[in-house]
């Protein structure tokens, strides 16, 4: 037990730690991270393997990660405690010096004879240290006075508040991980979705992309209901950094999407031997509608890509779900005959891939393609957080305590002998040796010149 | 006035500052070195202008794209450097500093960083941006004076060590302390900026404070190597060659997550 506190409260640990973590994370930065094995293999070759078997595809949530950031927290805890004890006793219970030659063991001090009483040199410094702000502990007997005096003690914890402030965040990033969870939602207008581990569901009222002159997104707006029991309980439009949160859940424009399932296609149908003959219909992937003419009996679709390409293997595909080269493929018949199957372009109007089929009289257009736009919404719960920001806020007052709070201790011996006063001062600090070194300076010149 | 004339009026003086600054050192009148510092005054002023005159312009924090923000970082660079030079009198960082300036704005003024002003995409839309950006850039220069007093204290130091210079002359425990001072006003500063308006930030819009994103581990990574400097200085009393290395690597990190971490490796973090 003791050989076991004693290697988690070195420094030493805290310094290796300090270095395995730091560059286990950049190797983390270097593999991508959570993607599929195939990837890997293709990047990767042989080695994919044993990548994935050492958990270093995702890293920061491998256990080895996790076993490192345990030691780390471990490390600060027993760090942190083992200095605090005496660290306490020192500054709240505080022994006045009494040994000269500890206070001339300092390494800022001074010693001199003083032309004054003990007294005299007594109320000088005293009043000289209170006008500093510094708070003074005293003990006199006989001819000797002891003086302690001490300013923004607080500095002294500086390092041990950080430490809290980490310990907390380091809390915080458990219970998100352990009770948090989140999910992407994809809503159309006037859709109700239950809230996955809630007790109520969310609406989406109305959903919007806002757009900048030169057609980039500026914005995207959901207007979201929170409903309960059937009732709507109240609405808020959330926008991308303006989430809604309700019970501990929140709700965060993540993206949106287009959905491509079902559009409604209209087509239009021309003669090359009548050039006044136009029909126009409207019907959607799958439909069979009827056509009142001799030569085009029926007519369907048998499938839309919103961005045709042809893959590999010669199947037809869509490369993006942007409708960058809306495609349909088209068939029509008369009576039992097929007489068209080809593919027809939103773009390229002339351009129809025939499939088969003869020469035909007929042509068709693309001519428009109506979809649905669906909002993309995140949905957390992250029990965490607020640790978190508890933690920043301990961890920010550390550091300003640390670096911004000095904490300046004085340390002085007075023994008259003759009408004449020996003074004996040390002092110490723990940050900027400098600013105290001139301020110890000036108090000592100042009790020397009043003579 | 238009804004790139006042970029480039800046630059110029900036320039001349470093100019200044270099002779000072090669001749040693401080007078110089006034002018030098005077022209980096100049400049700043100048180029606050053109910064706020962008802002007014575009209406949103000139830090969104790559020429903005290393415009920006410039700026608190020369900001810092003359805010340490007050307390610390260290003229010949200045002609340093101003060379590493001279490079980020020859690097923004470069063709290759588009200038015109752009729609902010749907996530920068904060007032976190402000935050968030200014905040770290601002403990990022002063980690860039550490780096530099880091330097030139192994400089220093190597010229002790070969008998070129004596204790007094080479100045190198100055260094050293001058490079503390730096790291201890960078160090708060970086991780309020860095990695705690950071996390605020990340959780209002992308609805999580901590993604493991390669821009928040290096970022992470760095604030891991100042805890190094610190440690080591504070508790172990390590000083002088072992801290400056530390404080160099750090300012390198810094670099590399401001930089590298845009062009080399895929994130989050892609606006900058």
């Amino acid at each position: 037990m003791k050989s076991f506190l004693k290697f988690f409260s070195s420094v030493k640990l805290a310094i290796v730690l300090f270095l395995i973590i730091a560059i286990a994370s950049i190797l983390g930065t270097l593999i991508p991270q959570q993607r599929s094995l195939e990837e890997y293999e293709v990047r990767y070759g042989q080695l994919a393997n044993l990548l994935v078997r050492l958990q270093l595809t995702k890293l920061y949530h491998s256990l080895w990660y996790l076993m490192l950031l345990f030691l780390f927290t471990l490390n600060i805890i027993i760090c942190t405690l083992t200095r605090l004890s005496p660290k306490l006793q020192r500054v709240f219970m505080p022994r006045l010096e009494k040994e000269k030659k500890n206070i001339l063991a300092l390494k800022i001090k001074d010693s001199f004879k003083n032309n004054a009483d003990l007294a005299t040199t007594r109320d000088e410094i005293s009043q000289l240290l209170i006008s500093r702000h510094y708070r003074l502990q005293r003990k006199e007997n006989e001819k000797k006075y002891f003086l302690l005096a001490r300013k923004k003690i607080l500095g002294w914890f500086g390092s041990d508040v950080i430490h809290l402030g980490l310990l907390v965040i380091l809390a915080g990033g458990i219970t998100s991980g352990i009770g948090g969870f989140r999910e992407n939602l994809s809503f159309y207008e006037g859709q109700t979705l239950p809230v996955p581990q809630a007790k109520f569901q969310v609406r989406l009222d109305k959903f919007e992309t806002e757009l900048y002159p030169n057609e980039s997104v500026k914005d995207w707006k959901s207007t979201l209901s929170v409903i309960k029991d059937g009732q709507s309980l109240f609405s808020k439009t959330i926008e991308v950094n303006h989430p809604l949160s309700y019970q501990g859940f929140s709700f965060y424009q993540s993206g949106y999407g287009l959905n491509w399932e079902n559009p409604m296609l209209e087509i239009w149908v021309k003669k090359k031997s009548d050039a006044s003959y136009l029909k126009k219909v409207q019907l959607m992937v799958g439909e069979k509608i009827s056509f009142g003419d001799k030569e085009l009996t029926q007519i369907s679709v048998a499938r839309f890509v919103p961005d045709f390409v042809i893959g590999e293997e010669g199947v037809v595909e869509t490369r993006s779900l942007e409708p960058k080269n809306p495609a349909a493929l088209v068939e029509a018949w008369k009576n039992k005959e097929k007489i068209f199957s080809g593919w027809i372009f939103y773009y390229y109007k002339d351009f129809a891939r025939l499939h088969s089929g003869k020469e035909s009289d007929l042509s068709f257009e693309l001519k428009n393609f109506i979809f649905s736009e669906f909002s993309v919404i995140e949905v957390a719960r992250d029990p965490g957080v607020n640790l978190i920001w508890l933690g920043s806020t301990i961890l920010m007052i550390g550091l300003f305590l640390a670096f911004y709070w000095p904490a300046r201790e004085f340390k002085v011996i007075l023994e008259e002998s003759q009408g004449k006063t020996e003074v004996i001062a040390g002092g110490m600090t723990l940050k900027n040796k400098e600013a105290f070194q001139s301020e110890f300076e000036k108090i000592i010149e100042h009790i020397k010149r009043k003579k | 006035m238009k804004e790139s004339t006042l970029f480039l009026i800046a630059f110029i003086n900036y320039i001349l500052s470093a100019f200044y600054y270099l002779f000072f050192i090669f001749s040693k009148k401080l007078k110089l070195a006034k002018t030098g510092f005077g022209a980096a005054f100049v400049g700043l002023v100048v180029h606050t202008s053109a910064l706020l005159l962008r802002t007014f312009k575009s209406g949103h924090a000139p830090f969104t794209n790559m020429y903005e923000s290393l415009s920006f970082l410039s700026w608190a660079s020369v900001l810092a450097y003359i805010i340490i030079d007050r307390r610390f009198k260290i003229p010949k960082v200045g002609a340093y500093l101003m060379l590493i300036v001279i490079a980020l704005m020859a690097l923004a003024s470069s063709p290759l960083m588009p200038k015109e002003v752009a729609p902010l995409v749907p996530a920068l839309q904060s007032y976190w941006l402000w935050l968030h950006v200014s905040v770290t850039l601002a403990g990022e220069a002063f980690f860039a004076i550490a780096f530099i007093t880091s330097i030139l204290y192994l400089i220093a130091e190597s010229r002790e060590r070969k008998g070129q210079a004596s204790k007094s002359e080479s100045n190198a425990e100055k260094w050293d302390s001058v490079s503390y001072r730096c790291v201890s006003i960078g160090f708060p500063i970086f991780t309020l900026g860095g990695l705690i308006f950071g996390m605020v930030w990340a959780h209002k819009a992308w609805g999580s404070y901590w993604s493991w994103d390669p821009k928040e581990v290096w970022s992470l990574i760095t604030w891991f190597v100042f805890a190094l400097y610190l440690h080591t200085r504070v508790v172990m009393s390590w000083r002088g060659r072992r801290s400056a290395i530390i404080a160099i690597i750090g300012f390198l990190a810094a670099l590399f997550t401001y930089f590298g971490v845009n062009y080399l490796l895929k994130g989050f973090h892609s606006y900058v």
